[in-house]
């Protein structure tokens, strides 16, 4: 009897198993959306380029392991050119859903590319692994389509400088502030979330100078000079890459020395800067420190140095520089296999709840993942630091630490000689 | 049977039911939904520079004006989409009223201040000073009113009276008078054609279609940016398709998006690599060899295009 009825259970674990197997599918697609052309390439390509030498990784090495199916299997990177032009983003993540019908949907690059990609994937019920786009209005908790992979939300970016200004500031001398911002969602909500930050900190700080302009500036210089006015300590400008690099450029032509001068991108696309504002335009500037400085401990991936030559190795022609958002496309890719190897089906629900059971938990080379109940990004934060000239090679600049305290690599050069 | 009849039922009725049936075979509705959005903003620009020859490279001002006017009514007073859309029409039209001064401009002149007024406009709503209307440069979310198939029949009946009025214009002493204001305003004055109100007129038309066209296309998407309704793109394709099928003829604008549209996103999806490359060639090779547009094909062996 006891033979009859193994036999029955092993033929019956034998069909399930070719059952299963004959259930998964030969590859799984992730369709994605890239602007190789444009407003947007600049973010777009280094992040396309990270999530493809995820892809292009796992697929050497058999696929990635998917836990519905309980096997690795293949990826397939189904993606298309939107060219900067969010009518024909919205088409073509329609012609992933619709035609392609890819397993997972993941977004391209910043929040004006991704906004078409929120709506659809509502609509559609595609959970929808939003890479850099921080918008606000995307994330509210009657959608639980979304989440936030590899950016923090924009209200927790301005966070570490609005507290090194609050608790270091006033002792440094610091009172008086300047906030310049390009007129955009992502610097724009940076900007109100340190506005509010410093209001509601109570410290004897003021913001003497407060403007926003539009994010096609490219000449500062009348600003610099009403900034200059205001006698500010400390100059915040929240501006995308392009208008870091005017900005800089104009206030060495000018000539105004700012005692404390504060831009995004020298930390997040420091090649960039470097290359287009020369190392010393950038030496003393206070920026993000990113997370390709930060060496953060890993549980599941490469950690940095790794990534680097890996990066390296893949795209050794240099054409698109490596920083912050080459390492948010390796994040999103780690990310979507870390929740493929959770997730018990490739329903969209269930993806979402393996997504938001890894918040917490996965340690990435881009810090620790951890979602808000909206799907907003909030465990990858974003330091304060500050360019010094490199000693070794007087034609780059290297990061120095200096807020929170805990991870702070050294002192604050202040006022900036 | 009169001719604006003839075009009615032969053009203007199968092409709304076309697009009326296709969703049902066609999955991918967005797209459907982009050609009916370039069907419209081509012949709005079809009514301006068609028949009167100003150029409008800011068209997108009015069609992200409408946009916004859409949104500040769901936002902020909470109307239905449909009288939302209505709204943004209007809003199109108050703010070509407020352009209207740019007529005095001609050729190269008007197309700039056209753009640069659009530009103004894009500022101007993405102003953070103005968040607690517009939401500034942050975006809206219009998630009470999201609805596609709605925000879709919505486009097609923009689409549908969009086409009327360009059948009114092939067909009437109105539209004949306004070519005449075209090829020569100072004959056509002396022939006891009011200039200034013919063009007014053209142009208020021209701005309440892409302001419609704008109101749809905020009910549709619900999440956007200043600069996705208010981006260059949509006057550039508007006057590339309009232009490719040729102006001031009801077909030449349809068969411009149809064509260039379509093998825009065939392209798009098949061969993205060559994208710009191939679109590029098709651009030069029209303003080549087919300066008036595809319909010139016909016309050139004295064929009548309608």
């Amino acid at each position: 009897m006891l033979k009859v009825t193994g036999a029955i259970l092993a033929a019956g674990l034998a069909i399930a198993t070719q059952a299963m197997a004959a259930d998964a599918p030969a590859e799984i697609k992730v369709g994605t959306l890239y602007a190789s052309s444009g407003r947007y390439a600049s973010i777009s390509m280094p992040v396309y380029n990270g999530l493809k030498l995820w892809a292009d990784q796992k697929n050497a090495e058999g696929g990635v392991y998917v836990k519905a199916f309980d096997k690795k299997i293949p990826l397939k990177l189904v993606s298309y050119d939107d060219q900067s032009n969010t009518a024909t983003a919205a088409t073509l993540y329609n012609q992933l859903v619709t035609q392609d019908k890819v397993d997972l949907l993941v977004a391209d690059s910043g929040s004006v590319l991704t906004a078409p990609a929120v709506t659809i994937a509502r609509d559609r019920k595609m959970f929808l692994f939003d890479q850099t786009g921080t918008g606000a209005s995307f994330f509210a908790k009657d959608n639980p389509y979304i989440a936030l992979m590899a950016d923090p939300a924009s209200t927790v970016w301005p966070k570490p400088v609005a507290d090194f200004l609050i608790h270091d500031g006033p002792a440094l001398g610091i009172k008086k502030i300047a906030l310049l911002y390009s007129t955009n969602e992502f610097t724009g909500t940076q900007a109100n979330a340190f506005r509010q930050f410093i209001k509601d900190s109570g410290a004897p700080i003021e913001i003497v100078y407060d403007q926003g302009v539009p994010t096609e500036t490219t000449n500062y210089t009348v600003i610099i000079n009403n900034i200059a006015n205001t006698e500010p300590d400390a100059v915040i400008h929240f501006g995308y890459a392009p208008n870091d690099i005017a900005f800089l450029r104009n206030v060495q032509d000018v000539g105004t020395k700012f005692n404390m001068l504060f831009c995004i991108y020298a930390g997040l696309e420091t090649e960039l800067l470097e290359k287009n504002v020369g190392a010393k335009g950038l030496e003393h500037v206070f920026t993000y420190v990113p997370p390709s400085e930060a060496e953060y401990p890993v549980n599941f991936g490469m950690n940095m140095k790794e990534y680097r030559a890996a990066w390296n190795k893949a795209y050794p022609d240099g054409k698109v520089e490596f920083g912050f958002n080459a390492v948010a496309g390796y994040t999103t890719g780690l990310i979507v296999e870390k929740t493929l190897a959770v997730a018990t089906s490739l329903d969209q629900l269930e993806l979402r709840r393996a997504n938001f059971s890894l918040s917490g938990e996965l340690k990435t080379l881009d810090g620790t993942y951890a979602l808000d109940e909206t799907g907003g990004q909030i465990g990858e934060l974003t330091p304060l630091g500050q360019l010094e000239l490199n000693e070794h090679d007087s034609d780059h600049v290297k990061f120095v630490s200096i807020y929170p305290h805990e991870t702070a690599t050294g002192k604050p050069v202040y006022p900036r000689p | 049977m009169p001719s604006s009849l003839k075009h009615l039922l032969f053009m203007v009725v199968p092409l709304v039911v076309i697009f009326a049936v296709l969703p049902g075979v066609y999955q991918n509705h967005l797209l459907l939904f982009n050609f009916v959005i370039f069907l419209i903003l081509a012949q709005g620009v079809n009514i301006i520079y068609g028949f009167t020859g100003y150029l409008p490279f800011g068209y997108v001002g009015f069609f992200g004006a409408g946009a916004y006017g859409f949104a500040i009514m769901v936002m902020q007073y909470q109307t239905p989409a449909v009288l939302a859309v209505i709204v943004a029409g209007l809003v199109g039209v108050a703010l070509g009223l407020l352009l209207t001064p740019l007529l005095r401009l001609s050729g190269a002149y008007f197309a700039i201040a056209n753009l640069a007024a659009s530009l103004a406009v894009l500022h101007f709503v993405a102003n953070p000073a103005l968040e607690s209307v517009t939401r500034g440069p942050y975006g809206v979310a219009l998630s009470g009113t999201f609805d596609p198939n709605m925000a879709y029949a919505a486009a097609v009946v923009v689409m549908a009276l969009t086409l009327v009025f360009v059948v009114f214009l092939k067909n009437s002493r109105f539209g004949l008078a306004l070519q005449a204001v075209r090829e020569d305003s100072v004959s056509a004055s002396m022939a006891g054609v009011d200039v200034v109100r013919m063009r007014v007129i053209a142009w208020l038309a021209s701005a309440l279609v892409a302001g419609l066209a704008g109101g749809v296309y905020a009910w549709y998407v619900s999440v956007f940016y200043p600069d996705n309704v208010f981006s260059g793109d949509f006057s550039i394709f508007a006057i590339v398709f309009a232009l490719f099928g040729g102006v001031a003829t009801i077909t030449g604008p349809i068969i411009g998006v149809i064509m260039l549209y379509g093998i825009y996103n065939l392209i798009g999806f098949t061969a993205p690599q060559y994208f710009q490359l191939i679109y590029g060639l098709l651009i030069m090779g029209l303003v080549l060899f087919l300066p008036a547009g595809l319909v010139s094909l016909a016309t050139r062996r004295g064929w009548h295009v309608p």
